[in-house]
């Protein structure tokens, strides 16, 4: 855990849960896993709000436990994890486009609560969604419930561990001082058979709504809240991995149209979605695909003949990006999508970019050079660049300066003198992608502190225009005169609006930025897991 | 008579005569002549009267002296040379010498110092002086820009040492290759552009996106833009460069030999391509520009909170 990520995590902690959690949560990522008592001790806070922070943070998968050996539970914190909500914004966003209104919120409502009941989740929505329609219609229960269970279909909600029910003998053995939790691989996904019947309902009984129609309502809710529900026990969580699939597969889908042409990257997204389920999330390879599979599974607008299909995946399939490789040809031709070289392109890309932004267009253009010849002498750099010898050494020396390119001494003597050493520029591209990383979680860091900056310093402003929010609400629900609302209207200033209208969009700004770069967070880090899962 | 015939030659003491002769021979036999030669023609002359006319003619700039494996050779000198060596001594003829068998790469002058064992003030005098007479010339190498080579006036020099066609007097022509970067890219960009617009089916689409380095050297020569003469090769080091700035990819196809613009049997295809992602998301941000990015942290001088990047950048 560098030092960056842990500040990052710290902020997000305290952002979101609170001072105390977020002492204790960065206690726990700064020493490892501790037993209650030593975190107690640790951060000098009270064992009941130790207990406290830590029922949160269990709750939201953030904090997991174990039993050690001699009985003693220890706690620990998932500093990845705790990164990851930076990127809710972009599960939500996702599950909108995939499911749209409905699974949105079912998403976010999982995400915001860590872990619920299916039933839970699912009035929630409805209630949620029936706020946001017009008079008179409700959301159906059953409605939420098919979405929940195509969620649940392609794995993109999962069932959280369980307490294994209790063996059948008498003995009674002591309750061990934690529950170990399991889940059977297969029902990770089963959504329980739960015949929720109801509608929606509104927040606010004002009497503009229809008759009659709340008030039989609120007795049958009240009454329905004493019996427990028939799936208590089966929470369900987020899965994070398959959303992170479905990141990656759309930035390949991306980068092969921009190559390549819509109808490429189209057959690329269908190969991707039929192995959605058969390949796991860290394999290299996808599973073989036949011509003919494929064929029959292109999107119902497509129609394009075998013979093109055939065509475009051999040209997929020689194109120099090499994300298409063909591994047989029975069955018309077997294709396989090659994910790790697909990512490691990915990466390179960024890094490159990122080289040609911050030191211009030739330094871009020796980096790429030492990145494909792997190991060249500044005599061959300034050659095949074709740049000046002056201007090339300074550039090299100051992309070596930033750890994005090293050197590697050849001796041609056992003396190793320099006058007869070679020197050999090269790239690492793990160890630069890791070091852009930290820079990464840094650069969050910062935007983050200049968000809460801005708000600080506009606090005054801030709390003066929601007293006049709530001056104006409260006037208008009592029903008060035109002038008297205008002149409560008129004690925000017009200056003192235009702040506002700033403060809003720089936060506005900030946090558009810190996704955008949360971007880039993924592309390295799926790279980095790929490059050392297969070395 | 006859005797008078077999005494032809009377001893002729005169030097005059016998260098004349020695001349003569030297004519005849225009690649050389060994002592034994001589020796052969004039018998009766004396070793020592043979050396000294030789001698004599050697001072005077009419005969060269080579050794082979034979022995020594005697050559006749051309003319005009001796015109020119007039004035000249010894040491300056030998120098000079040296620079002529360097042939068009040149000599530098610590090597015609190793060669004719002169010391390096008698070295450098000689050669301002062949200077001054225009023999000879310097030209500086565009590896060790400290350099000079000297070389034969009226030579040109080597490719090696002025850098071939990107070098202009020393010079590297950055804007030179930067238009024809330029103009490289625009023809392939056309070329993907108006085989995308043909709408056939995606394999002809493909091929016809293609140029091959002898269609792009063609239409750079059409154009006209280069002084100098470029070659097949000198194209390909600029598509290279595009390569490396990655707007464009290559591959390389079997052909057949034969067919125009293919060497050893294959031919390099290049096309023109956009880049795979857009500008990642960091460089989005201030931070992921900032040239002081190591020195900020909250509470010190440099801090996000009084950062004036992300000021300037919030006010856009």
């Amino acid at each position: 855990m560098t030092q960056a990520e842990i500040k990052l995590c710290s902020l997000l902690l305290q952002e979101h849960f609170g001072e105390i959690v977020d002492k204790i949560g960065t206690h726990l990522i700064r020493t490892g896993s501790q037993p209650l008592r030593a975190i107690v001790h640790g951060t000098g806070t009270s064992l009941d709000q130790v207990k406290k922070a830590l029922c949160v943070l269990i709750q939201h998968n953030l904090v997991t436990y174990q039993i050690h050996k001699r009985g003693i539970v220890e706690y620990e914190a998932h500093c990845s994890r705790i990164l990851r909500i930076l990127r809710y914004p972009r599960y939500i966003y996702t599950a909108k486009t995939l499911y749209s209104d409905t699974g949105e919120l079912i998403v976010e409502e999982l995400l915001l609560n860590g872990k619920m009941t299916m039933s839970a989740v699912v009035k929630k929505v409805a209630d949620r969604l029936t706020e946001t329609m017009e008079d008179g219609k409700t959301m159906d229960y059953a409605e939420v419930s098919s979405t929940f269970c195509r969620l649940a279909d392609t794995h993109f909600v999962q069932r959280c561990p369980l307490v294994p029910d209790p063996p059948e003998s008498a003995e009674a053995q002591p309750p061990p001082p934690a529950p170990t939790l399991s889940i059977n691989e297969k029902d990770m996904y089963l959504v329980p058979k739960l015949n929720l019947i109801g509608k929606g309902k509104r927040r606010r009984s004002s009497d503009d709504d229809a008759a009659g129609e709340p008030r039989p309502k609120r007795p049958k809710q009240t009454a329905e809240s004493k019996e427990p529900m028939p799936d208590d026990g089966i929470y369900w969580q987020a899965n994070l991995d398959r959303f992170h699939q479905h990141f990656r597969d759309q930035s390949i889908v991306n980068a092969v149209a921009n190559r390549m042409d819509q109808t490429s990257s189209e057959i690329v997204r269908t190969m991707l979605r039929m192995s959605e389920i058969t390949t796991s999330s860290g394999a290299p390879f996808t599973q073989p695909l036949s011509s003919n599979e494929i064929f029959r599974s292109l999107p119902v607008g497509y129609n394009i003949s075998k013979q093109v299909l055939d065509q475009y995946l051999t040209l997929l399939a020689d194109d120099p990006l090499e994300f298409v490789g063909k591994s047989g040809d029975s069955g018309g031709g077997m294709y396989v999508i090659n994910l790790h070289k697909a990512l490691a392109s990915l990466a390179m890309a960024t890094l490159e970019s990122i080289v040609q932004e911050r030191f211009g267009s030739r330094c871009a253009r020796i980096f790429r050079l030492v990145l494909r010849k792997k190991h060249l002498e500044q005599k061959q750099v300034e050659d095949f660049a074709m740049i000046p010898a002056k201007e090339a050494k300074d550039m090299l020396y100051k992309l070596l300066s930033e750890n994005l390119i090293s050197l590697q001494e050849i001796p041609k003597t056992p003396d190793h003198a320099p006058s007869r050493t070679f020197y050999l520029y090269t790239v690492n591209s793990l160890s630069a992608a890791r070091m852009l990383l930290r820079r990464c979680y840094k650069s969050i860091a910062n935007l983050i502190e200049r968000r809460q900056f801005e708000t600080r310093e506009n606090k005054r402003l801030l709390e003066k225009s929601q007293r006049v929010e709530a001056i104006l609400a409260s006037m208008q629900a009592t029903g008060a005169e035109e002038a008297q609302l205008q002149e409560i209207e008129e004690m925000i200033t017009a200056p003192e609006r235009q702040q506002l209208e700033s403060l809003k969009r720089n936060v506005n700004k900030l946090d558009a930025s810190e996704i955008q770069v949360d971007e880039t967070i993924f592309v390295l880090e799926s790279y980095a897991e790929s490059t050392m899962k297969r070395s | 008579m006859a005797e008078v015939k077999v005494k032809a030659q009377p001893p002729d003491a005169d030097p005059v005569e016998i260098e004349n002769r020695i001349i003569e021979l030297c004519h005849q036999f225009p690649h050389g002549i060994t002592d034994q030669v001589i020796q052969n023609e004039m018998p009766h002359i004396e070793a020592q009267q043979r050396a000294m006319a030789i001698n004599r003619l050697l001072s005077m700039g009419q005969l060269d002296l080579l050794r082979s494996n034979t022995g020594l050779l005697y050559r006749i000198k051309e003319s005009q040379n001796t015109g020119k060596m007039k004035g000249s001594d010894n040491q300056e003829k030998l120098v000079y010498q040296i620079i002529e068998d360097a042939g068009n790469k040149g000599i530098w002058s610590r090597d015609i110092r190793y060669k004719s064992n002169l010391p390096l003030t008698e070295i450098n005098k000689i050669l301002k002086n062949l200077e001054s007479k225009k023999l000879i010339k310097a030209v500086k190498s565009v590896a060790a820009s400290k350099k000079k080579v000297y070389m034969l006036y009226n030579l040109q020099p080597d490719r090696s040492v002025t850098g071939g066609a990107w070098y202009s007097d020393q010079d590297f022509e950055s804007e030179f290759v930067e238009v024809l970067n330029q103009q490289c890219f625009k023809f392939l960009q056309s070329k993907a552009e108006t085989a995308r617009e043909s709408k056939q089916n995606p394999m002809i689409q493909r091929n016809s996106s293609f140029a091959s380095s002898h269609e792009v050297w063609k239409y750079i020569c059409e154009l006209g833009i280069s002084k100098v003469e470029l070659s097949m090769e000198d194209i390909e080091t600029i598509l290279n460069t595009l390569i490396y700035d990655g707007k464009v990819e290559m591959t390389i196809i079997a052909a057949k030999e034969g067919t125009v613009g293919s060497v050893d049997g294959h031919m390099k295809l290049y096309r023109a391509v956009s880049p795979i992602i857009q500008p990642t998301g960091l460089v989005r941000a201030p931070c992921g520009l900032c040239p002081v990015f190591d020195d900020c942290h909250e509470g010190g001088e440099i801090s996000p909170s009084n950062c004036v990047y992300m000021t300037e950048w919030l006010e856009f």
